[in-house]
């Protein structure tokens, strides 16, 4: 029915197989009573000779303490694709929440002469001179996700993109409520942490895409990322507003918040869009007959690419499907809209919150 | 003490004749009819505090504050932290603090939404919830009574720990309530005259609370232990005991604060009750009890929750950002201390 | 010298205990029969505080044997006294102000069915009480901490009783009350003897001891001197009692009367409800001592001329220049030193080290740049030790570890630091909590140091120690100075005649 999916999947390279793959690794190791539905056949699908084991490569990895799914799946996505490879040692430092102790922390693993680093920072400005450091020492990283300002402080690239998933969103809401043809619709976003820039960049391009439809967003109210203040946040806003056409949140680990709030207060004349794509959102898309509706993707899979990134530059390779010798430098992954339709194929992907 | 004269250092009380020999029978207080009971501290800033609330409300959201909706809403959301400040109520009154109640009630939900605890089904859920909670409030409290640490310390202590074996339990994820068990999630949805179970909950604490605290020999104990403990010891009371229960109290609340906040989210989720202690404390001392202890009330404490809860409630209706609120809040703590402060210096 | 009635209601034997560094009972006994008034006598400091504490269950005896009705006993904590029917009244008033007066009366033993508190009953109860200590007009739902003193001495009279005592021992009762109070105090105690109560009485007010008590027991150092004498004994042999002394205190040798020039004057200094119109001067080398009981206004002219109190009126001057009034900035800047009487809350840090302690006021005379030198630090101190010869002589040991009376020449050797500075040395009780044996030291030192030139300005207790270290006595009573003249034409009897005199009845 809805043919939703506002852009194509623009995944043009072979990330395909090596996301869906650690992205059945991870769901395999941490769903831990869920029936896992999920098949194993993209294991490996798109492998060609740079799967094949070259020389030995040290990676050190090093992120923020997971006190949420999604950098808890990066952790475990990262960790399970460096184990696929015969050729790769995998060097975890302790993951933490606090700047010093992650600087120190890849100071340690400069000093240990690791092949190359995959990072992802607490905060990509104050990261950057250690990021530096390592490059300077002729350690290549591979910075994941939170950018860091200054080039020389990563050989690569590779995240999510947080105005493109607002698009995603945006679009998806504009789509429904051009169908419905609602006009002067009330839509309400529930943001993530309103401090952040990634939360700001999401606002914005679902601002811009509803823009093109002729929509504004009624009412935002920022949350924490956890199922309280979701809960808290999404209680208030149902209250503040009678009438809701559309609700877009941020992100499907408070959304379980968000959808208690909802279901207590009885409305059902919405839909909802969430973020960033975890497993529970897609049951609850799968099954539907409930408010949400459909989730735009930021896949905690980067982290299993990135290691593969990692691996491919330590060892002097290029991207088999590229014609260039070297990897990119940049890599930025679409965020993409996964509705009832599509939900059984993005399953895999999803993270358990 | 001096054989000074007597009354000179008490600036309240009568006026007492000063070596009047001969002369009228010294009377050292006036009669009854101004005596008001201990405990029944004047209320009337923080009750104003609401109704100008309210009144904002009503300004500014005519339509969608005083709706029956939006009360309840408010009641339910005042449900989690309301129970966990009843019992860091006693706490602050019996001269301690504890840090460690938003943590232990993280603890609290994660260990009832187990795999395991999760196929007993949700009446063990919600025993396992109020049995974590309490033991934690003993485990506190021993270190506290008997191990002699300063409770900032030990609850400090807790604090970390029981958020890290939270995180360990859960392996950091988000636990759903399964279906079968919505038992849990029934406490939010089912509504009996118009309020949901949880509010009940909360109202049935918080009367439990006042009852303990003023009518019972716990209650009258727990001012003397925090007023002064050297006169508790000596009246006989077994001020360490009464400190232990003090904090198993305290943990007992969270375990129930831990079967709403389930109730609410469907999960059990370590990063529940973050930054709840201080929440509860500014409720407790905006509520009129001193942080010193020996003073304090229930109902103030349930107040200073509502005024929180009122006004990020508002602030939402109005559309205005969390960091705006966090500003409110404090000038409200000020406001309130301040006001509270006049109110000792000039008893009526 | 023990009563040779039979069977006393209370008997005590050979009581000892011990605190760290001092021994507050040596060996103390006491027989109190029922029906009577026993008095306790002895000079601040002879252990009455500690007796009672003992007898009330809240300190345990580290020695001797307490037997009550012929049964002995051995009281774990206060609950076990009360329930062996001791009640005690303390000196400092033991409420909880935030409780109500009916609460604070039976504090821990609540009239309550299951834990649930019958306020009603307690209420009612609690009036009966006030009404039979003639004062129905309190009210049992007040605060207690709204009472005036005189009345929170009611209530905690009316807790005694509330708990149906054989024995009640009040400590000075009589001390935060004015003259009519007393004498119904006085009433309520021989209602108490009627009955068959025995009642411990503790004064300083002789008078009162007179008149009220039946057989008196004095303490003097930790031991009884006498045990249960008629109370018509006659008053100089009580007092000889208290003040005759087993350990002869060895008093320094007093230097030739100096003519060193005046260094510090005090002009009609008032403090409005603590003294009145106090002048009187300090020479090089002098050492002055203000005899008074506690509350005569004694701590507070020390504290005021040392500027931690605003004088109403008068002034204070050193070497003839007018201090700031009120400022202890300014005593200090003009070479004042005090060592006060609390030497744990007020002046020592208790948790540093002896070097610590010794350099803290003076840290700056170490410091470049907010370094310390803390090898410069180290080698005065340690010269402050040998000087002042304070065991342990390791300026790294934790104060807390250190005896009384080292504790006090800790005090001394930060004012000493700077020797060529300090012109006034302020020492209020330097011998409170100071073993009698350490005591002829630490008279040698503050001896020597007023011979360095120091005014020595000195407040004690004990009328002895005045008498013996100063050159010059001024005799404080009702915050007026009674009598001031050269120490050698005193003696003890006649001081304490003059202090204790007017105050009693």
């Amino acid at each position: 029915m809805r043919n939703s999916s506002p852009r194509p999947s623009r995944r043009g390279v072979l990330f395909g197989g090596a996301v869906i793959a650690a992205g059945t690794v991870a769901a395999a190791c941490t769903s831990n009573d869920e029936k896992d539905t999920s098949p194993v056949a993209q294991t490996g699908a798109a492998g060609g000779d740079n799967d094949k084991p070259g020389k030995q490569v040290t990676i050190g990895f090093s992120a923020p303490a997971a006190d949420h799914g999604w950098i808890a799946a990066i952790a475990k996505n990262a960790q399970a694709q460096a184990k696929k490879y015969s050729d790769v040692t995998f060097r975890s430092v302790e993951p933490t929440n606090d700047i010093n102790q992650q600087i120190s922390a890849v100071e340690s693993l400069i000093s240990a002469k690791v092949g190359a680093l995959v990072l992802l920072p607490n905060d990509g400005e104050q990261l950057n001179q250690v990021a530096r450091k390592a490059m300077d020492a002729g350690i290549p990283v591979v910075n994941l996700d939170r950018v860091f300002p200054d080039k020389l402080s990563y050989r690569t690239w590779i995240g999510g993109d947080n105005y493109g998933m607002g698009v995603s969103a945006g679009h998806y809401v504009g789509k429904r409520l051009k169908q419905k043809g609602v006009s002067n619709p009330v839509i309400v976003e529930v943001q993530g942490i309103a401090t952040l820039p990634l939360t700001q960049e999401r606002s914005k391009g679902f601002a811009d895409a509803l823009k093109s439809y002729g929509y504004t967003v009624t009412a935002k109210q920022d949350a924490k990322f956890t199922v309280e203040t979701g809960n808290q946040v999404a209680s208030n806003l149902l209250q503040a507003h009678k009438k809701i056409d559309a609700l877009w949140n941020h992100d499907d680990d408070q959304g379980v918040g968000v959808l208690a709030a909802i279901k207590q207060s009885g409305r059902k004349e919405f839909f909802m869009v969430g973020g960033a794509g975890s497993a529970n959102a897609m049951r609850e898309i799968k099954a539907g007959g409930g408010v949400l509706e459909a989730t735009v993707t930021y896949p905690p899979t980067m982290a299993a690419s990135a290691v593969r990134l990692a691996r491919l530059i330590a060892q002097g390779k290029g991207m088999a499907d590229l014609v260039e010798l070297q990897v990119p430098q940049s890599v930025t992954l679409a965020s993409e809209t996964v509705t009832k339709d599509n939900v059984d194929r993005y399953m895999p992907l999803g993270f358990e919150s | 003490m001096t054989d000074a004269g007597v009354g000179e250092r008490e600036g309240a009380g009568v006026p007492v004749a000063k070596d009047a020999a001969g002369g009228p029978r010294w009377r050292l207080c006036g009669s009854d009819g101004g005596a008001r009971g201990v405990g029944e501290v004047h209320h009337i800033g923080l009750v104003a505090a609401l109704v100008l609330l309210a009144v904002v409300g009503l300004v500014t959201e005519p339509d969608n504050f005083a709706t029956s909706g939006n009360i309840v809403g408010i009641l339910a959301l005042a449900a989690t932290i309301g129970v966990i400040t009843v019992g860091q109520t006693f706490v602050i009154i019996g001269g301690g603090i504890d840090l460690s109640v938003g943590a232990v009630m993280a603890l609290a939900s994660v260990w009832a939404t187990t795999v395991a605890t999760q196929s007993y089904g949700p009446g063990v859920m919600a025993l396992c919830a109020v049995l974590v909670g309490t033991g934690a409030g003993v485990l506190s409290g021993l270190l506290i009574s008997y191990g002699r640490l300063v409770p900032f310390i030990a609850t400090l202590a807790m604090l970390v720990a029981a958020r890290g074996l939270a995180q360990r339990m859960s392996d950091r994820r988000t636990q759903l309530v399964r279906p079968e068990n919505d038992a849990i999630e029934k406490l939010s949805t089912t509504k009996v005259l118009g309020l949901p179970l949880v509010v009940y909950i909360f109202a049935a604490v918080a009367v439990a609370g006042w009852v303990l605290l003023n009518r019972t020999t716990f209650g009258r104990r727990t001012f003397a232990v925090g007023g002064n403990p050297e006169a508790a010891r000596l009246a006989g009371i077994d001020v360490r005991r009464h400190t232990l229960l003090l904090y198993a109290l305290s943990g007992f609340c969270c375990g129930i604060a831990a079967i709403i906040i389930m109730a609410r989210t469907t999960t059990g989720s370590s990063t529940h009750g973050d930054l709840y202690e201080l929440d509860a404390i500014a409720a407790v001392i905006i509520g009129g009890t001193l942080l010193t202890g020996g003073r304090g009330t229930v109902a103030g404490s349930i107040l200073g929750v509502l005024v929180f809860t009122l006004i990020t409630n508002l602030f939402i209706l109005n559309g205005l950002q969390t960091s705006d609120q966090l500003i409110a809040k404090g000038v409200i703590i000020v406001i309130a201390v301040l006001l509270q402060r006049r109110g000792l210096r000039s008893p009526t | 010298m023990g009563p040779s009635e039979p069977s006393p209601l209370l008997r005590m034997r050979g009581i000892v205990k011990r605190f760290p560094g001092v021994r507050a009972l040596d060996g103390v006994d006491l027989d109190v029969q029922a029906g009577e008034v026993h008095c306790l006598l002895g000079q601040n400091g002879a252990g009455k505080s500690t007796l009672i504490k003992v007898l009330a269950g809240a300190h345990q005896p580290d020695a001797g044997e307490i037997a009550i009705g012929g049964e002995p006993v051995r009281f774990a904590g206060p609950t076990a006294a009360m329930r062996a029917g001791v009640a005690t009244i303390y000196q400092e008033l033991d409420l909880v102000d935030g409780l109500s007066v009916a609460e604070n009366i039976f504090l821990g033993h609540e009239k309550a069915t299951l834990g649930f508190t019958r306020r009603g009953d307690a209420e009612r109860a609690a009036r009966e009480l006030l009404g039979r200590l003639g004062h129905g007009e309190i009210p049992p739902r007040r605060e207690a901490g709204r009472l005036p003193a005189a009345g929170k001495q009611v209530v905690s009279m009316a807790r005694a009783l509330s708990h149906d005592a054989r024995i009640i021992v009040m400590d000075e009762p009589s001390a935060a009350l004015a003259h009519d109070e007393v004498a119904n105090l006085f009433r309520i105690i021989r209602e108490l003897t009627a009955a068959g109560v025995a009642v411990v009485y503790i004064s300083h007010r002789l008078e009162e001891i007179r008149e009220i008590g039946d057989r008196v027991t004095v303490l003097k150092d930790g031991r009884t001197v006498a045990v249960g004498l008629p109370a018509s004994t006659p008053t100089d042999d009580i007092v000889a009692l208290m003040t005759g002394r087993d350990v002869e205190y060895v008093f320094p040798e007093r230097p030739e009367a100096g003519d060193g020039p005046e260094v510090l004057r005090v002009e009609g200094l008032a403090l409005p409800g603590a003294f009145e119109d106090v002048s009187f001067s300090v020479r090089a080398g002098e050492i002055v001592g203000l005899a008074g009981l506690v509350g005569s206004g004694r701590s507070e002219i020390l504290e005021t001329v040392y500027g931690a109190r605003r004088p109403a009126r008068g002034r204070v001057l050193v070497d003839g220049r007018p201090v700031r009034p009120g400022d202890t900035g300014a005593a200090v800047r003009h070479g004042m030193g005090m060592a006060p009487e609390e030497r744990k809350s007020q002046a020592l840090l208790m948790n540093e080290t002896v070097a610590g302690n010794v350099t803290v006021a003076g840290m700056r005379r170490y410091a470049a740049f907010g370094w310390l030198n803390r090898r410069r630090e180290l080698a005065d101190v340690r010269r402050q030790i040998a000087a002042l010869d304070i065991r342990p002589p390791d300026p790294r040991r934790p104060v807390a570890t250190l005896s009384g009376g080292n504790q006090q020449k800790v005090v001394l050797a930060r004012w000493l630091l700077d020797d060529a500075d300090l012109r006034v040395l302020i020492l209020d009780e330097p011998t409170r909590g100071v073993d009698v044996g350490a005591r002829a030291e630490l008279y040698a030192v503050i001896r020597e140091l007023a011979g360095r030139g120091i005014a020595v300005l000195l407040v004690s207790s004990e009328v002895p120690e005045v008498l013996g270290l100063a050159d010059r006595v001024l005799v404080v009573r009702e915050g007026r100075v009674v009598h001031s003249g050269d120490a050698r034409a005193l003696d003890e009897g006649a001081v304490l005649n003059m202090i204790m005199e007017g105050s009693a009845l």
